[in-house]
């Protein structure tokens, strides 16, 4: 294959890979206290959402890249799966919500933020003393949003190139296993830099902490994109290539 | 007078999980769980190529192999992750996954050149993953980058890499026959599916062995026989629907040996660790809705 289009893979496993991981740290991730309402997000943690929503993104990528025959656009394949993990984060910070709301009885309230920065909403008033907030509020909604459409479309940007016949040219079930498992090393030391509950882009954390998790993403997505090259390299992975 | 008494039931406690119970796992201590892991995976993942080799040898590599990486979870999550206990077995399947596909390749491809000898290639997509392995854990553990400050975790991310690259090329190796890349990528005889999207059953499969002992055993009074028996127990729930996907993949006489060993090992290793929960605990309220051991 030739050099050029292998250092265009390479870079977009790299640009997909801190894709997830800047999407991870834009969720409101609750984690256990959360699950008592004592913190503000989603009561679990960030690879279960994270690996939850990329992996409907890479569904709706998978499905949209077949309406090509050969060579999917890829602008339009990475696009897709990202609005699919984006409506799937929605659903779930959605029917979260509602469960806090209508079960626990909670009012949705961020914990790290006095004024909520986009709707300009008082916060501090409505939060119980001693918790760390509660619910998805609006600011962590928006956020979770646009973190559920970065990573998603991370995922299918790896998923799209490797997938192409214009450039990997995998199988489809190759395609998605390996974009997975970059996707998900990605996601996991996005969360243990996180360590714990995030609540998105406002919250103080996010800007402590954005950029050694970059750091990581780059160094992981870079080594195992070299071993994907590896991969691509023998020529037995492709959907034609078979020996 | 007083010293007395105090050493006598301090020597008690110490004796007493081992009178009571056999499986003990004191001679394989960590390191030499996890050489002998590594050289019985290793060998039988290199052995997997050839068709002929029954599936349930590879049962039994896969369950050796799933007994490592459940040592390393408990390992490196004892210390406290910050995110549970399953992200660590998940990061290592996914590992596995990049691991076991770039194996897989190169193992092929150096076949189809220059004949058996390149069957060792598979080894290097577990090399690969064990630099990788290390390196994510000196990035998640050095003060400069994410500072988890866990004893340990740089080797333990290794290993947990090395498991599960083993464990899914030994899975593909079971449902396909062989871990030839041709016979992963083309469809099942009869059915529209290729082995390789099997992969999304093995991830969870094994990923579900590692992480799940550790992460149900956990506490004050964790012991590590106990949660490694359950390592085996979920060692042979995989072969159990591993059997039944080869039965229907390869024939019956791949896929039921497989089958009946597993549940075999399901069965003594379930009643084992029911066992020495019984035995280990100070009292055992039968809820009634599982059939437990006299409980």
């Amino acid at each position: 294959m030739e050099p050029i289009t292998l250092v265009i893979i390479l870079v977009c496993i790299i640009i997909g890979g801190m894709l997830g991981s800047l999407g991870v740290h834009l969720l409101p991730v609750g984690g256990a206290p959360a699950a008592m309402a004592t913190a503000t997000g989603i009561a679990t943690g960030c690879v279960m959402l994270m690996t939850g929503s990329a992996v409907t993104g890479l569904f709706t990528a998978s499905s949209v890249a077949t309406f090509w025959e050969s060579n999917p656009s890829v602008l339009l394949v990475s696009l897709s799966g990202g609005v699919g993990a984006m409506l799937m984060m929605g659903f779930t910070m959605l029917i979260a919500n509602l469960i806090y709301i209508f079960g626990a009885g909670v009012v949705p309230v961020s914990g790290r933020a006095a004024v909520d920065p986009i709707t300009k909403e008082s916060q501090t008033e409505y939060k119980t003393p001693r918790t760390d907030g509660h619910g998805v509020p609006n600011v962590c909604f928006y956020s979770g949003i646009v973190g559920g459409f970065v990573g998603g479309f991370g995922g299918a940007l790896i998923y799209v190139v490797l997938v192409s016949s214009g450039y990997a040219g995998f199988s489809v079930e190759t395609a998605v296993v390996v974009a997975l498992g970059i996707f998900i090393a990605n996601a996991i030391m996005a969360a243990y830099n996180i360590g714990g509950t995030i609540e998105g882009f406002h919250d103080p954390k996010f800007k402590e902490r954005i950029v050694t998790g970059l750091t990581c993403a780059f160094v992981i997505s870079l080594m195992c994109g070299i071993m994907v090259l590896i991969a691509i390299e023998t020529g037995t992975l492709g959907a034609g290539g078979v020996l | 007078m007083t010293v007395t008494p105090a050493v006598e039931e301090e020597e008690k406690k110490g004796e007493k999980p081992k009178e009571k119970f056999k499986f003990s796992f004191d001679y394989f201590n960590e390191s030499r769980l996890g050489i002998f892991a590594l050289v019985v995976g290793a060998i039988i993942a290199v052995a997997a190529f050839f068709p002929s080799l029954p599936a349930f040898v590879k049962g039994i590599g896969v369950m050796a192999v799933i007994l490592w990486g459940a040592d390393s979870v408990r390992k490196t999550a004892r210390y406290g992750l910050g995110t549970g206990v399953p992200s660590i077995g998940v990061l290592a399947v996914g590992f596995g996954l990049v691991g076991a596909t770039t194996g897989m390749a190169i193992g092929s491809e150096i076949y189809h050149y220059f004949g058996s000898i390149g069957i060792l290639g598979a080894l290097a997509g577990v090399a690969f993953m064990a630099v990788i392995g290390y390196v994510s854990g000196v990035l998640a553990n050095s003060e400069r980058f994410i500072g988890m400050k866990i004893p340990g975790l740089e080797r333990g991310m290794a290993e947990l890499a090395m498991a599960g690259t083993l464990a899914i090329i030994l899975e593909c190796s079971i449902v396909a026959g062989s871990w030839y890349i041709g016979d992963i990528l083309s469809p099942i005889k009869g059915y529209n599916i290729a082995p390789v999207a099997f992969i999304a059953v093995m991830f969870i499969l094994a990923g579900f062995g590692m992480l799940q002992p550790y992460n149900s055993c956990l506490g004050a009074d964790e012991r590590r026989g106990r949660t490694l028996l359950m390592a085996i127990e979920i060692g042979g729930i995989n072969c159990i629907i591993l059997g039944a996907v080869a039965t229907l993949s390869l024939g019956a006489v791949q896929g039921v040996p497989l089958l009946v060993m597993g549940a075999i090992v399901w069965v003594v290793f379930y009643r084992a660790y029911m066992k020495a929960c019984m035995d280990e605990s100070y009292a055992t309220p039968g809820t009634g809705l599982i059939k437990t051991l006299g409980g």
